[in-house]
C-alpha cells in the first residue's frame, strides 16, 4: 500500500497531446475517483501510471519511488506492482476462476487453495467458485474475480478502469459495494476511472475531474458537488438548473428569487446554479404544498421574474410556474416547469406530484453557487 | 472465438443439406479411390502395397510431416509475435515478405533449391522446403488471432508482474491455441500428400512412390491402393487434432477496448530480430528468387533461342492460368461459404463432422484425386470428362479447406444479432446471407478468394492430369521446360507466376488488415 503522486504529467499519442500536466495525489489507503467524459484522457492517465505509455514530462511516484519520469526513468509495467482491473474484467478464458485469482502469485503459491479461497471471500464470493470457468460467472462476479486477481499479489496500488460498465443497475450497486469493502479490507490505495458521476461521488474519498487532459478540480465529493470549480464542472457532476442572475453582497437575484450564495465574494452578472433537489414545489390552489410546511403566503401568478420585495434571507418569496412535462421514475418524478420563459427542472416525490398543466410554486432551499460570466458569453455586459 | 448461437439452436435443414452435398463432393474422390483400390480384389491391392516398399516410404513421409510441422509452428508463431507485438522496424514490409512464400509455387522453390546444389536435397531438404514454404499458414492465422485478442489480457498479466516471455507463455500462447492447431493441421495434412515440393528432390516420399506407380504401370488401382495409407493418416491426424483442441475453443468473455496492445520495445535485441527475419525471408523467398534471376541471365546467352520461342507461349499460358485460378476461387468460395457458416454459427455433432469432412480433401495426393475425378466423370457425368470445368472443380475442391479457414475467421466476428435483426425485418435466410452476411464478410471472402487463386496458380499435378491436351498453363509450361533442363526457357513462366503471386500477397495482406473493421461493426 502506498501513496500515488503524479507531478505535472504530460503524455501524447504521436503528435496529439492527451494529457497536459496532471497533478494528482492519492493518499495511502484511499480511493480517488477520476471522473471525465469520454476522450478526456482518463484511460491515457491510467496507462501512464501503469507503464504502458511513456510520460513526456513530469513524474509518477508510487510510495515515494519514481516509476516514470519524462525523458528519464520508465519502469516497465511488470516492475511497478500496480494492479489493474480492466473494463470487463479480462479474465483468462483458458483458466478456471481459482487459477485466474492465483495468476500473479509466485509458482509455489499458485496451488494454495486456502489463499485463493481467502481472496475470493475478500471480494464476497464463495471459495468454491475457484473451480468454475470464467464464462460461467455473471458480469458482476467476473469483475470481482478480476479484483481478487489484482489484489492477490498485494500490489502497492490498484487501478480500476470503468469496472462497472455494462452491469445493470442493481448489479452495479451490489458489485460497487463488494469492491469498496474489499478495497477497504485490503487497505489498498486505489484509483477508479469512470464517466459516471454517481459512481465517482459515491465511491471516491476524493473525486478528481478530468477535462481535456487536465484535472480541473480535485476535492471531496460533497465539496465538489456543492462548490464546483466552474460552470462546466457544476453541470458535469450532477443535474443543474442554470439561470442568469445578478450577484451582490452574498446574494444573487434570479428568476427563482433572491438566493443566498455559498461564496459571498462573487459579484456581478453570473450564471446561478441550482440543484433540482434544492427546488421545492408547492400547490397554488391554496392548499399547502407537500414540501412547504409553514409557508402559507399565496403564490403569485406567473408574472415578471423580477423579485418584488427587498432581498430577504434564505426564505425568498416563491414564484409560480406551469408544469410542462413529467417523467415518472417510481419513487420520484422529474418535472419541467415553465417559470416565465425559463425551463426549471425539479424533483418531487411521486405520490403527490403535480400533473402536467398544474400551476406550482417554486422556492429554493439552501445557498447556491454562481459563476461570473466570461467575456464572450451572451450574458456578458457590453464593454 | 466465434460467437455461436445458443447450443439449443439447431442448424436449419436447408443449410445442413447444402453442406452434406458439399461434403459429398469433396469426399467423392476418396470414395472413388477406395473403389479403384479394391477393383482388382483385396489380394491385388495387398500385393501392390507390398511390392512398393510402402512402409519405408510411409515412414519417410510421416517423418517429414512430424519434423516440419512443429518447425512451421515455431517459425509462424514467432514471426507473428514479433510483427504484432514488438516494435521491430519495417513491420508492414516484413509482414508482406513473410507471407509471400505461401503463394510462390512450390515446384519453383523446389527447382531453385535443387539446382543450387545436391547438398540441400534429401531428408533435411524435404523438411526445410515444407517448413519454409508452409509456415505462412501458421503465421497468418496466429497474426490474425493476435490482432483481435483483448489487449487487457496481456496488460493485466504485465500489471501482475509478468515479463514478455512469461506473458507470452502463460497468456498469449494459450489464447493462440485454436489458431495454432488449425494452422498445424493444414500444414501436416498438406505435407503428407505434397508432391510438387519434392519433384526436384531425390528424396523418396510416399507420394512420389504413388506417382511412380502410376507412371510406371499406369495402374490406377495400384496407386489407389497405396493412397489408402494417406487416407488413414489423414483421418488419424484429424482425430488427434480434435482431441488436442479439446476445449481450446474458448468463449471470448470480454471484448475489451478496441485499441492496439502496447508493443514491447526490443531495444538491444533489435539487430538480432532483424537478422532472424532477414534469414527467414532469404531462405524462403530470397534464394528461390535469386535462382530465378540467375536463370534469366542465362537465357540472354546460352539458351536465347529456346527462351524466345517459349515467350510466344507466355501470354496464352498466363491467360489460361489466371482464368483457371479465378474459376477455382469462385467455385471454392461457393463450396466453402455454407460450411463456414455452419461451423461458426452452430455447435454439435453434425456441424462438426461436416466441417471436418472438408479436410479429407487433403487425404489423397493431388494426382490420385485428379485421376479419381476423371474416372468418376467418365463413368457418371460424361459431359464433364476432359473439360476445363472438371479441372476448375478439382482445383476448387483441393483448396476448399483454406477457403473455409479464411471465411471462418471473419464470419466468427460478425454478431449473429445482425443476421437476426435482418430476419426480423422480413428477410429470408438467403436474402439475409446476400444483404448482411456477405457484405460484412467481404474481407474474409477476399482472403479466401486470393488464397485459392494463388494456390490454383501454383498447382501442377492436377493440371497435368485434367488439363485438356490442347491447353497449357504457366505451371505445366514451366514443368515441361524444366524437365528437359531448359531452365532458361522455364524461367519466364516461373517469373510470371512469382510476380502474380507477389501481387496477390499484397492484395491478401491489405484485406487482412481490414478484418478488424468488421469486428467493430
Amino acid at each position: 500500500m502506498a501513496e500515488l503522486r503524479c507531478e505535472a504529467v504530460t503524455a501524447a499519442y504521436g503528435e496529439r497531446a492527451v494529457l497536459g500536466g496532471v497533478d494528482l495525489v492519492v493518499p495511502e489507503g484511499t480511493l480517488t475517483a477520476i471522473l471525465g467524459a469520454s476522450g478526456s484522457g482518463k484511460t491515457t492517465l491510467l496507462r501512464v501510471i501503469m507503464g504502458f505509455l511513456r510520460a513526456e514530462r513530469g513524474r509518477v511516484l508510487v510510495g515515494g519511488t519514481v516509476v516514470a519520469e519524462g525523458g528519464g526513468v520508465h519502469l516497465p509495467p511488470e516492475k511497478r506492482a500496480v494492479g489493474y482491473v480492466a473494463q470487463e474484467g479480462a479474465l483468462y478464458p483458458h483458466l478456471r476462476v481459482g487459477q485466474n485469482v492465483a495468476f500473479g502469485l509466485p509458482r509455489a503459491e499458485r496451488k494454495d487453495s486456502a489463499r485463493i479461497g481467502e481472496m475470493l471471500e475478500l471480494v464476497g464470493l464463495p471459495a468454491d467458485y475457484a473451480g468454475r470457468r470464467a464464462h460461467e460467472l455473471s458480469g458482476g462476479e467476473q469483475r470481482r474475480v478480476a479484483l481478487a486477481r489484482a489484489l492477490a499479489p498485494r500490489p502497492r496500488l490498484v487501478l480500476l478502469d470503468e469496472p462497472f460498465s455494462g452491469l445493470d443497475a442493481s448489479l452495479r450497486v451490489e458489485t460497487r459495494e463488494a469492491v469498496l469493502r474489499a478495497l477497504a479490507d485490503a487497505k489498498t490505495t486505489a484509483v477508479l476511472v469512470t464517466h459516471d458521476q454517481a459512481e465517482a461521488l459515491s465511491m471516491g474519498r476524493e473525486v478528481a475531474v478530468l477535462r481535456a487532459g487536465s484535472l480541473v478540480q480535485t476535492s471531496a465529493p460533497t465539496t465538489l458537488y456543492r462548490t464546483p470549480a466552474d460552470l462546466d464542472v457544476a453541470r458535469f457532476v450532477g443535474e443543474a438548473v442554470v439561470l442568469p442572475g445578478d450577484a451582490r453582497a452574498g446574494h444573487v437575484r434570479c428568476a427563482l428569487g433572491d438566493l443566498a450564495l455559498v461564496d459571498p465574494a462573487v459579484a456581478g452578472i453570473v450564471h446561478t446554479v441550482i440543484r433540482p433537489e434544492q427546488i421545492r414545489l408547492g400547490r397554488t390552489d391554496g392548499a399547502q404544498g407537500p414540501d412547504r410546511a409553514g409557508h402559507t403566503e399565496p403564490a403569485e401568478p406567473s408574472g415578471p421574474a423580477e423579485p418584488s420585495g427587498p432581498a430577504g434571507p434564505a426564505g425568498a418569496p416563491a414564484r409560480a410556474g406551469r408544469v410542462l412535462s413529467r417523467t415518472y421514475y417510481g419513487p420520484d418524478v422529474l418535472l419541467h416547469v415553465d417559470l416565465n420563459g425559463h425551463v426549471i427542472a425539479a424533483r418531487s416525490f411521486s405520490h403527490d406530484a403535480p400533473d402536467v398543466g398544474d400551476l406550482v410554486t417554486l422556492d429554493v432551499s439552501g445557498p447556491v453557487v454562481a459563476f461570473p460570466v466570461q467575456p464572450g458569453d451572451p450574458l456578458a455586459p457590453e464593454s | 472465438m466465434g460467437r455461436s448461437r445458443d447450443t439449443a439452436d439447431r442448424a436449419p435443414r436447408g443449410l445442413v443439406l447444402v453442406c452434406v452435398v458439399v461434403a459429398a463432393i469433396v469426399v467423392a474422390p476418396v470414395a472413388v479411390t477406395m473403389v479403384q483400390a479394391l477393383q482388382g480384389g483385396v489380394s491385388a491391392a495387398a500385393t501392390s502395397i507390398r511390392a512398393s516398399s510402402s512402409l519405408t516410404l510411409l515412414l519417410h513421409t510421416a517423418l517429414v510431416a512430424v519434423v516440419a510441422t512443429p518447425v512451421c509452428g515455431v517459425i509462424g508463431v514467432a514471426a507473428a509475435w514479433f510483427l504484432e507485438r514488438s516494435n521491430v522496424p519495417g513491420r508492414r514490409v516484413w509482414t508482406l515478405l513473410v507471407v509471400a512464400p505461401l503463394v510462390v509455387p512450390l515446384f519453383v522453390t523446389s527447382y531453385a533449391y535443387a539446382t543450387l546444389g545436391a547438398s540441400l536435397t534429401g531428408f533435411l531438404g524435404a523438411v526445410g522446403i515444407i517448413a519454409f514454404s508452409y509456415y505462412p499458414i501458421v503465421f497468418l492465422l496466429a497474426a490474425a488471432s493476435l490482432r483481435v485478442m483483448d489487449p487487457a489480457l496481456e496488460e493485466t498479466a504485465r500489471s501482475l508482474g509478468l515479463g514478455a516471455w512469461e506473458t507470452f507463455r502463460r497468456v498469449v500462447l494459450p489464447q493462440l491455441r485454436p489458431a495454432l492447431y488449425g494452422g498445424l493441421l493444414l500444414v501436416a495434412l498438406d505435407a503428407l500428400v505434397e508432391f510438387d515440393a519434392f519433384v526436384a528432390f531425390k528424396f523418396q516420399t510416399f507420394t512420389l512412390s504413388i506417382y511412380a506407380q502410376y507412371q510406371l504401370s499406369f495402374s490406377a488401382s495400384g496407386a489407389a491402393a497405396l493412397s489408402m495409407f494417406s487416407v488413414v493418416l489423414c483421418v488419424v491426424i484429424l482425430v488427434v487434432e480434435s482431441k488436442l483442441r479439446g476445449d481450446a475453443n474458448y468463449t471470448r468473455i470480454s471484448h475489451g477496448v478496441r485499441r492496439q496492445t502496447a508493443r514491447y520495445a526490443l531495444g538491444r535485441a533489435t539487430p538480432a530480430v532483424l537478422l532472424g527475419l532477414g534469414a527467414l525471408v532469404t531462405v524462403s523467398l530470397g534464394i528461390p528468387m535469386g535462382m530465378l534471376i540467375y536463370w534469366f541471365t542465362q537465357s540472354s546467352s546460352a539458351a536465347l533461342s529456346s527462351a524466345s520461342t517459349s515467350l510466344q507461349y507466355l501470354w496464352p499460358a498466363t491467360l489460361t492460368s489466371v482464368l483457371l485460378g479465378l474459376g477455382s476461387a469462385v467455385v471454392a468460395i461457393v463450396l466453402a461459404l455454407p460450411m463456414a457458416i455452419l461451423a461458426v454459427r452452430y455447435k454439435g455433432r453434425v456441424p462438426t463432422i461436416l466441417e471436418r469432412s472438408v479436410y479429407l480433401s487433403f487425404a489423397l495426393p493431388d494426382l490420385v484425386g485428379a485421376i479419381a475425378l476423371a474416372y468418376a466423370a467418365s463413368h457418371l457425368v460424361h459431359v464433364l470428362y476432359g473439360s476445363v470445368a472438371l479441372l476448375v472443380l478439382a482445383e476448387a475442391m483441393l483448396f476448399v479447406p483454406f477457403a473455409v479457414v479464411a471465411l471462418r475467421s471473419t464470419l466468427g466476428l460478425i454478431e449473429p444479432a445482425l443476421e437476426d435483426s435482418a430476419r426480423s425485418l422480413g428477410l429470408g435466410p438467403l436474402r439475409t446471407l446476400w444483404r448482411v452476411t456477405v457484405p460484412l464478410a467481404r474481407p474474409g471472402l477476399a482472403a479466401a478468394g486470393v488464397l485459392v487463386f494463388a494456390f490454383a496458380l501454383g498447382d501442377l499435378s492436377t493440371a497435368q492430369v485434367l488439363l485438356p491436351p490442347s491447353m497449357y498453363t504457366l505451371g505445366t509450361s514451366f514443368w515441361a521446360n524444366s524437365r528437359t533442363v531448359a531452365y532458361a526457357a522455364a524461367a519466364p513462366y516461373a517469373a510470371v507466376l512469382v510476380v502474380l503471386s507477389l501481387v496477390l500477397t499484397y492484395v491478401l495482406m491489405s484485406r487482412f488488415g481490414k478484418v478488424r473493421a468488421v469486428e467493430g461493426a
